[in-house]
């Protein structure tokens, strides 16, 4: 990479409403080139009417090694899912 | 074969529909050369366009000559004096800021030249100009975006956006030279020429590159079929495998 080349992670949107899905990264060295990247890459087959562009440094993730401090202790609460109760009448989609 | 054209609208038309197709061919010579993927695929997308644009503009043309020609025709079997391409578009590919200065000069262009047409009484016409525009749209942010990246970047950029600028524009005086056949299917040519000046000089007043005074070359009319040496060149290779192989098919 050279100087102020940046990855940026594209966010494609189907249409109004939906989620932003992340589909890939582009390289770009300022905000307009990355969303015209990511238009150019991910969006030639009408995937989407929106578009998000952040840069690759500014996502914080959880480290690799304390994966199991984060997540293992949600294995064993199965309560935790709303499936310990009766749904009242006339509710069909929860 | 001897390509014939009859119809003054599809005379007209030529200009349009070559312009689209030989700059398609320029930006086409640099796929998989691009400065960058992304650049690259940027590229491409754009000379994809320009094909697409100048195949319907054949289609039309071909309509209005009662199919006496197919749009390959019209590409493949016609010489460099049978091709009515502004010379601007012929340039060939000297470096990234050549190609964004020249593209960013077309799209001006094309963007007040399909406007105007929203108005022909051609509806095929119109209905293309309206899907056309969004395309000319994008890539006039895409090409003005680059040159304010090259001309507001480093030394070097400047000075080569600098240069692109004072070569191509050697090649601009021809397309404001109207003549009755743009009068007739234009709606308003004398706004063609200044939309074009009035935007070419805000942008380049604005990135550092400065607009010189131009010795205009002394060459004769794209609209007779002059031209530039390079467009032979790029004949030669576009045309290459339909002349050698005449009975060649996609299967």
């Amino acid at each position: 990479m050279e100087k102020g080349d940046k990855v940026w992670e594209v966010f494609v949107q189907k249409k109004s409403g939906l989620p932003f899905k992340h589909v890939g990264n582009v390289h770009a060295y300022d905000k307009k080139m990355a969303v015209q990247n990511a238009r150019d890459l991910y969006t030639r087959r009408s995937e989407g009417r929106a578009l998000w562009v952040v840069p690759t440094e500014a996502i914080v993730s959880v480290p690799l090694d304390q994966a199991d401090a984060f997540f293992d202790p949600a294995d064993d609460k199965a309560y935790r899912h709303a499936t310990f109760y009766v749904t009242p009448d006339g509710v069909n989609h929860l | 074969m001897k390509i014939t054209i009859e119809n003054n609208e599809a005379k007209f038309l030529f200009r349009i529909a070559d312009t689209s197709l030989i700059l398609g061919q320029r930006l086409a010579e640099l796929c998989s050369k691009g400065p960058f993927l992304e650049e690259d695929i940027a590229l491409s997308n754009c000379s994809l366009d320009l094909f697409g644009r100048a195949e319907e503009l054949y289609k039309i043309i071909a309509s209005i000559e009662g199919n006496k020609f197919t749009p390959d025709d019209y590409v493949f079997r016609r010489n460099e004096r049978e091709y009515y391409n502004i010379k601007l578009v012929e340039q060939p590919n000297e470096d990234f800021a050549w190609t964004m200065a020249r593209q960013f000069m077309h799209d001006v262009w094309a963007k007040e030249v399909f406007t105007q047409l929203l108005s022909s009484k051609n509806q095929q016409l119109v209905g293309l100009s309206e899907k056309v525009l969004k395309e000319i749209e994008y890539s006039l942010i895409h090409s003005r975006d680059w040159l304010y990246r090259l001309g507001l970047g480093t030394e070097e950029s400047n000075s080569r956006t600098q240069a692109a600028f004072d070569h191509l524009l050697k090649y601009v005086e021809e397309i404001f030279n109207f003549d009755e056949l743009d009068k007739t299917y234009l709606t308003n040519v004398e706004n063609i020429e200044k939309v074009w000046q009035d935007e070419i000089n805000r942008v380049l007043s604005e990135i550092n590159v400065e607009r010189k005074e131009i010795q205009p070359l002394t060459m004769r009319d794209f609209r007779d079929g002059f031209h530039s040496e390079h467009i032979g060149h790029l004949l030669s290779i576009m045309q290459y495998l339909p002349r050698a192989y005449p009975e060649a098919k996609w299967s």
